[in-house]
């Protein structure tokens, strides 16, 4: 929507699934990196809701952050029950069931429902793809592994994937839904996109004080360290883009 | 079923008491910061050179944003409890928590509109932010604690089988639900357009022009509260609390989930859906369609 140059929608997928699988397959080791990893997930999945909803999604732009992370719940489920002997293989199957499913339903969208969306079916693997990334990122931080048998009594006995789904969803669709308007950027999106990623973070952290005690403490740390920097960043950008900053004061004499 | 006749019922009137307060602090939150279909029409505004000093406070849908801040604030309750702490304290601390993260939520979602506007010239006010979202934070650390209680009740005394943030989240939603589709009515048809004759209806063309003065100075959003929490707010509160006691009144009357139980709920729709209709119909011949009136008339002609 503006003519200054975006971070490149091949960039961002790169970075949102190797940043995201490497997190979680470093989670055993140290529990935070799943987070870390969820939140380049939510980065590259708000640049998908931010490019399929562009084209007039208003209220559907939550929506669409339900149905990728009902998609990846789905997704991580299958895969991880599916590969319970080979749980190496679980985050990258899961992956590649959410990016087909995806896939069937981007397609279902653009030919059976005729959203007329250009961007629509490679929009929706994305985000389905980023929404399993999400799942498996946030759980394994509050279970400390990324195994059937682990998430189970962990994340789902005790209610907390409804907070990884819920919370998870708002830190994805939340960015591209604040920043809507005619004067939208890439770059304040993204750094919302941190921001909300954070908080999902802290909150996770909270949950794991539960469930694994101390390492919990670290993703605390370091969810509200990076929350600090990108809020402040945001704050920057919606400066740096809005018409006038005013302290108080009535309305200016512009209007019709 | 653990609770004897008579405890059932003090806790059944607890919960739609706290029903009543989280429904009506919901609504009233959501127009102290525009959120839901009201939104629309101030975010409109400054498009149309209509600039605002009204919070912009686009976090979602209500639905999502009260699923959300009580799915928060009952994870929170829930590890709190795990660490044996005393429920009220687990309770409240896990509500302020969650109120908080909303209020920040808050805060990106305005300044991320506001800013998202810059062709149209509609300034930041920053002391807008500052005195408003901590009305947004208050009002939603009631409507939170509320709503974590009532799950908390829920869990312990009437043993549904159900974690907290699950049953959190279901009211969260449903709060939301209905505080969009009971109370924003007031706020957005009638505040938002009280220099039109009250009952005219949306013309495209008013999209966008809303009230934006005040009995003194400009109108503000805690204005805005002000005027919902007349009638939008409390109605909005009588409906969610309602929806909690008739929820649970035949399963407290009826000793737990038996058939007896499932009958009387079916019969408690089937005669909500004859009172709704016995309401259309007298609305429909009391006031009929819509009638033009004199100017109206002569403006056509």
């Amino acid at each position: 929507m503006s003519d200054i140059k975006d971070v490149p929608p091949n960039t961002l997928t790169l970075f949102g699934i190797i940043g995201g699988l490497v997190g979680i397959y470093l989670s055993p080791y140290f529990p935070t990196a799943g987070a870390l990893g969820a939140m380049c997930a939510v980065v590259w999945g708000a640049d998908a809701v931010r490019r399929v909803a562009k084209y007039g999604l208003g209220t559907g732009v939550p929506s669409i952050g339900q149905l990728a992370l009902g998609m990846g719940i789905i997704a991580a489920m299958f895969s991880l029950a599916l590969t319970r002997s080979v749980t190496l293989a679980g985050p990258i199957l899961a992956l590649i069931t959410a990016s087909i499913i995806g896939l069937i339903i981007g397609w279902l969208a653009q030919n059976v429902i005729k959203m007329k969306i250009p961007v629509m079916i490679r929009g929706m693997t994305e985000i389905a793809a980023a929404g399993v990334l999400i799942i498996l990122g946030y759980s394994a931080t509050v279970a400390g592994n990324y195994v059937f048998a682990g998430i189970i009594p962990k994340v789902f006995d005790n209610g907390v994937i409804l907070a990884i789904f819920w919370v998870g969803t708002l830190a994805m669709a939340h960015p591209f839904n604040a920043c809507l308007g005619p004067d939208e950027r890439q770059k304040r999106l993204l750094y919302l996109a941190v921001s909300t990623g954070a908080i999902t973070m802290t909150l996770m952290g909270i949950a794991a004080l539960m469930t694994l005690g101390v390492s919990g403490v670290y993703t605390i740390i370091v969810g509200i360290i990076l929350w600090l920097i990108s809020y402040k960043k945001f704050w920057d950008e919606v400066y740096k883009d809005v018409a006038s900053v005013l302290g108080t004061g009535l309305l200016p004499k512009t209007e019709g | 079923m653990v609770l004897d006749l008579t405890m059932g019922m003090a806790v059944l009137a607890l919960m739609g008491a706290l029903a009543t307060i989280a429904g009506c602090l919901e609504d009233l939150e959501t127009d102290v910061g525009s959120q839901s279909n009201a939104n629309s029409q101030v975010q409109l505004a400054p498009q149309m050179g209509f600039l605002h000093r009204i919070y912009n406070k686009a976090i979602s849908g209500e639905p999502v944003s009260y699923g959300f801040s009580a799915v928060t604030g009952a994870t929170v309750t829930t590890v709190l409890l795990n660490f044996r702490l005393y429920p009220l304290t687990a309770i409240t601390i896990g509500a302020f928590i969650a109120a908080i993260i909303y209020g920040v939520f808050s805060t990106t979602a305005h300044a991320g509109r506001i800013a998202s506007q810059s062709r149209f010239k509609q300034p930041l006010y920053m002391d807008m932010i500052r005195y408003t979202t901590p009305t947004i934070i208050a009002h939603n650390f009631i409507a939170n604690f509320c709503l974590i209680a009532i799950a908390y009740l829920q869990f312990t005394m009437l043993g549904f089988p159900f974690p907290i943030p699950f049953l959190a989240l279901i009211w969260g939603i449903t709060v939301g639900c209905i505080g969009s589709a009971v109370g924003d009515v007031h706020y957005g048809g009638e505040r938002q357009y009280q220099n039109r004759e009250f009952g005219v209806g949306l013309n495209t063309a008013l999209s966008g022009r809303i009230v934006r003065k005040g009995e003194s100075g400009l109108r503000s959003s805690i204005d805005n509260v002000w005027f919902c929490a007349k009638f939008g707010g409390p109605a909005t509160g009588i409906g969610f609390g309602l929806v909690v006691f008739l929820t649970f009144w035949p399963v407290i009357i009826f000793r737990g989930y038996t058939w007896n139980t499932m009958i009387a709920g079916f019969i408690i729709v089937v005669l909500m859906v004859l009172l709704n209709r016995l309401l259309e119909v007298n609305i429909k011949n009391t006031y009929g369609p819509y009638k033009e009136d004199k100017i109206e008339k002569e403006a056509r002609t």
